[in-house]
C-alpha cells in the first residue's frame, strides 16, 4: 500500500499550524515562568530583607532551626521600638549554587538587605552577589575568616571566626581555672574524624600553644562518627589516666561516649567540648542526670542581658521544649543589626543602610561581649565565646565572668556517684 | 571534515539550531541578573551532560562520580592561581592533564580487571569519595575550611584571568556548550564513535568483531573526565571559593547525571534540554509557588525526583528522543 507523502498531506496545514500553536504556547510558558523574576515590588515602610538559609538539604535540620530566630524577630523587632522588616525566605538548598542565585533572586525582588545563610561556602557565595550589587548582607553564622578578608563594603559579620571560636574557647578554659582554682594537668583529646572533627583538630593543635594552657594533651584519639560501640576508644582513653576529656565530636557519638564512660566507671576531672553534641537538647533528654557535668565552648549569648530573656521567653512561646541556642540567637541579632541600621539611616538606599550597619553600636543585644560593632572589614571582632555547663537539664554560662549567671561545677561529679 | 558535521541534518534542524543559538547569545541583553545565573547554571550544567555523556550515552560506561573531575579541575586552576598567581587557562593545562589522568586510572582499574556495570559506577563513586576525604586533609588547598579565590570589585571583565561579571561567564559557558556539542557529534560521526556504539550495544559483539573495547573505553573515559574538568575551573573561578564536601559530595555528580538522563542519554540534544527542564523548570516552579504565597523548602528535590518518575515511566529513552519525533527530526538527528 502507497503511504501518502506526509508533505502532501491534508493534515500538514494543521500539523504546522499545531506547531506554530505549541511553539508560541512554549513562548508564552516561558515568559510567564521567567516574569517573576523580574517583578521588582513596590517599596513599603517596612525594610525588605532577603533571608537565605539551607532549610533543604543536608543543613535542612539547622537551616530550620535558624528559621525560628527569624520567626520570632518580628514581634521583638517591634516591641523595641525598631521598623517593620518585611521577610523574604529563600531556600539555599545546602548548596552554592543554589545560595547564589536564590541572592540574585531576591535582589531582583526588591531586597534591601540580605541576610544568611549558615554556611561559609554558601556564605561567600552571596557576598559576590551582594557585594556586586551594593546590597548590605549582613551574615549570621559562617566562619571561615577570608569571608571578610576580601575588602567588602558590603558585607558584615556578626559571628567569631574560626580563629576567634578557638582562641576564645582556651581563654573560656583558663578562666574557669581560674574561677575554682584547680586546672587539669593532662588531658586526652578525642575527636571526630569527619572534616569538621579534622579541621578542628588541625586548629587546636595550632592554637593551643599560643594560649599557654595548664594541661597538655597526652593522648589524641580518633574516631568514626557514625561508630556503634566506642568502648575501645573509652578505655584507651582511661587507660592514659589523664585529668581531663577534650571532645570535638557529634551529637550520637557523645551520647555514645557518656554511655560508655558510665559503663567503665571514668570519670575524669573534666570534660571540655569544642564543638555540638554535649549540649544540645537530645543529648540533655537522653541522658537525664547523666548528661550533667560536661562543658562546652562555644559561641552562645550572654543569659544576663535582658533581651536574652526576652528571646528565651519568645522562643519558649512559639517552640516549647526548643531552648535557645546558637542558631536562634545569631539570626535573630542578623535581623537586629538591619532594623537597627535602617532606623538610624532613616533610608532604605543600600549605600545609607551600610554606612549605617558599619556604624552599628548596639549594646542591648543576647552575643556575649560589649556589643554589636564592626571593625573595618566589617568583623564584629568583639565577640566573646562562652563556657556552658549542662546542669539539670538546663545550660548553664560559666564563662566569660561577665556572661556568666553560674559558678562551674568542678570537678565533674563522677558518674557512679550520681542518685 | 565539516560537511560530515552536517551530514544528515536536516535543514529544519539547521534553522531550528539557528534560532536557538541565537537566542541564547541575545539573552543576556534582556535577562534579569536572576535569570543570567539561572542560564549560567543551565549551561553550567548541558556542558557537563555532555561530558558525562561521552563515557555512558556514547560508551555505555555508568559513571557516578564524576564530581570527582569538577574538583580535580576545580581545585587544581584555583589552588595554581591562589599560590604561584597562574591563570585559569594555564591551570587548565595542567587541570585537565590531572583529571585525564584520574580517568584514566579509573578506567585501567575497571577495564583491565573486566569491572563493569554497577560494579563499576560503585568504583567511580569510590574514588570521588576517597578525592572528597583527601582534599579535607590537604592543607595546600586548606582542607576542610575552603580555598577561597581572591574576589574585588570588577570594572571590566578580564578573560585572561576570568575576574568580571556574570555575563563573562555565561558566555564562556555558551561557547563551551556549542564546542562541546560540535565535538561530541563530530566523535559520534566518526570510526570512533560507531566503536563506541557498539560497545554500548553489546560490548562481547564488539569485541568479536575486532574492535579493541578497553582502547576505546579508555579514550571515552579519559576525554569525559578532560573535558568535566574544564566545567571545574570555571566553577572554581565563579563561585571563588572550593569546599571538598560540596565540590566531591556525591550529590553533586547526581546532579551532573540527572539532566542527560531526563533529556535523554546517548542523544546530543539530550543534556542540553534536560539541563533546561530541570533547572529552568524547577527555578520557574519555586518562583510560581513564591507568587501564591507558599514556601516549601525542598519543593525542588521533590520536583526532581517527579521528573524522574515520570521520565522513568513514560519516556524510558528520555524528552529529546520524543520531543524530536514530535517537531520532526527524530529519523535525521538525534
Amino acid at each position: 500500500m502507497k503511504r501518502k507523502s506526509p508533505s502532501k498531506s491534508p493534515s500538514k496545514a494543521a500539523s504546522v499550524s499545531r506547531r506554530v500553536f505549541t511553539a508560541g504556547l512554549g513562548a508564552v510558558g516561558f515568559t510567564a515562568g521567567i516574569a517573576p523574576f523580574n517583578i521588582v515590588r513596590a517599596q513599603g515602610a517596612a525594610l525588605k530583607v532577603g533571608v537565605l538559609l539551607p532549610r533543604s538539604g543536608f543543613q535542612a535540620g539547622i537551616g530550620q532551626d535558624c528559621q525560628r530566630g527569624v520567626d520570632i524577630a518580628a514581634g521583638l523587632l517591634k516591641d523595641m521600638g525598631l521598623p517593620n522588616l518585611q521577610i523574604m525566605n529563600a531556600d539555599t538548598e545546602t548548596n552554592v549554587d543554589v545560595a547564589r542565585s536564590r541572592a540574585e533572586k531576591l535582589i531582583g525582588e526588591g531586597a534591601q538587605v540580605l541576610m544568611g545563610a549558615f554556611d561559609s561556602g554558601q556564605s561567600s557565595a552571596i557576598a559576590q552577589v551582594a557585594e556586586q550589587k551594593g546590597i548590605p548582607y549582613v551574615i549570621n553564622i559562617a566562619a571561615a575568616p577570608p569571608i571578610t578578608e576580601q575588602g567588602y563594603k558590603f558585607v558584615f559579620r556578626n559571628f567569631p571566626t574560626a580563629g576567634m571560636i578557638l582562641g576564645g574557647a582556651f581563654t573560656a578554659q583558663k578562666e574557669i581555672f581560674a574561677a575554682v582554682g584547680s586546672a587539669p594537668k593532662t588531658a586526652v583529646f578525642m575527636h571526630v574524624n569527619d572534616t569538621f572533627g579534622t579541621s578542628m583538630a588541625g586548629g587546636i593543635g595550632a592554637v593551643m600553644p599560643k594560649f599557654d594552657m595548664p594541661y597538655k594533651i597526652v593522648e589524641t584519639i580518633a574516631y568514626d562518627p557514625a561508630a556503634r560501640d566506642l568502648a575501645v576508644e573509652i578505655s584507651k582513653a582511661k587507660a592514659t589516666g589523664a585529668d581531663a576529656l577534650v571532645m570535638v565530636s557529634r551529637l550520637n557519638d557523645a551520647i555514645l561516649l557518656t554511655r560508655e564512660m558510665v559503663k567503665q566507671r571514668w570519670s575524669p576531672m573534666a570534660i571540655m567540648s569544642m564543638g555540638p553534641g554535649w549540649y544540645e537538647d537530645q543529648y540533655l533528654k537522653t541522658l537525664g542526670k547523666l548528661a550533667d557535668g560536661p562543658l562546652s565552648f562555644v559561641p552562645w549569648y550572654d543569659p544576663n542581658k535582658p533581651l536574652s530573656k526576652t528571646l528565651e521567653e519568645a522562643l519558649a512561646k512559639t517552640n516549647p521544649g526548643v531552648s535557645l541556642n546558637t542558631n536562634h540567637v545569631y539570626t535573630f541579632e542578623a535581623l537586629l543589626i538591619a532594623a537597627d541600621a535602617y532606623k538610624r539611616a532613616g533610608s532604605a538606599d543600600p549605600k545609607a543602610l551600610a554606612d549605617a550597619i558599619r556604624a552599628t553600636n548596639i549594646t542591648n543585644n543576647v552575643s556575649p561581649g560589649p556589643g554589636i560593632q564592626f571593625d573595618a572589614k566589617g568583623q564584629n571582632d568583639k565577640l566573646k565565646i562562652s563556657g556552658i555547663q549542662n546542669r539539670g537539664g538546663k545550660l548553664l554560662t560559666v564563662a566569660p565572668k561577665e556572661a556568666a549567671n553560674a559558678k562551674a561545677e568542678w570537678p565533674l561529679t563522677p558518674y557512679d556517684k550520681r542518685a | 571534515m565539516l560537511s560530515r558535521l552536517f551530514e544528515n541534518v536536516s535543514r529544519r534542524a539547521l534553522v531550528l539550531l539557528g534560532v536557538l543559538l541565537v537566542g541564547l547569545f541575545g539573552a543576556p541583553i534582556v535577562a534579569s541578573d536572576y535569570l543570567l545565573t539561572v542560564l549560567i547554571l543551565i549551561l553550567y550544567f548541558a556542558y557537563i551532560g555532555q561530558a558525562w555523556n561521552i563515557m555512558m550515552g556514547f560508551a555505555g560506561q555508568l559513571s557516578l562520580g564524576h564530581a570527582l573531575y569538577v574538583g580535580l579541575g576545580a581545585y587544581t586552576a584555583a589552588a595554581l592561581y591562589v599560590h604561584f598567581g597562574i591563570g585559569p587557562w594555564l591551570g587548565l593545562l595542567v587541570a585537565v592533564p590531572i583529571a585525564g589522568l584520574a580517568g584514566a586510572f579509573i578506567g585501567y582499574l575497571a577495564f583491565r580487571f573486566k569491572v563493569g556495570g554497577v560494579y563499576f559506577a560503585i568504583l567511580t563513586i569510590a574514588v570521588a569519595e576517597f578525592a572528597r576525604v583527601g582534599f579535607d586533609h590537604l592543607s595546600w588547598t586548606n582542607g576542610s575550611s575552603g580555598l577561597f579565590l581572591p574576589v574585588a570589585q570588577y570594572t571590566r571583565n578580564d578573560l585572561w584571568l576570568l575576574r568580571g561579571q556574570p555575563v563573562m561567564f555565561y558566555y564562556i559557558l555558551l561557547v563551551a556548550v556549542v564546542l562541546a556539542f560540535v565535538f561530541c557529534r563530530a566523535l559520534l560521526q566518526s570510526r570512533i564513535g560507531y566503536f563506541w556504539l557498539a560497545i554500548r550495544e553489546d560490548e562481547e559483539a564488539a569485541r568479536s568483531a575486532g574492535i579493541d573495547t578497553f582502547r576505546y573505553k579508555m579514550i571515552a573515559v579519559i576525554i569525559s573526565s578532560a573535558m568535566t574538568s574544564f566545567a571545574g575551573v570555571i566553577y572554581a573561578f565563579y563561585y571563588n571559593n572550593l569546599f571538598p564536601e560540596q565540590v566531591f559530595h556525591i550529590s553533586r555528580s547526581i546532579e551532573i547525571i540527572l539532566g542527560p538522563i531526563v533529556g535523554g542519554v546517548g542523544t546530543l540534544f539530550g543534556p542540553i534540554i534536560g539541563a533546561f527542564l530541570l533547572t529552568g523548570m524547577s527555578e520557574t516552579l519555586i518562583a510560581a509557588l513564591h507568587a501564591l504565597g507558599v514556601d516549601i523548602p525542598g519543593a525542588k528535590q521533590v520536583f526532581y525526583g517527579f521528573c524522574l518518575l515520570l521520565v522513568i515511566a513514560a519516556l524510558p529513552d528520555g524528552i529529546w528522543p520524543w520531543l524530536s519525533r514530535r517537531i520532526g527530526l527524530s529519523e535525521r538527528e538525534k
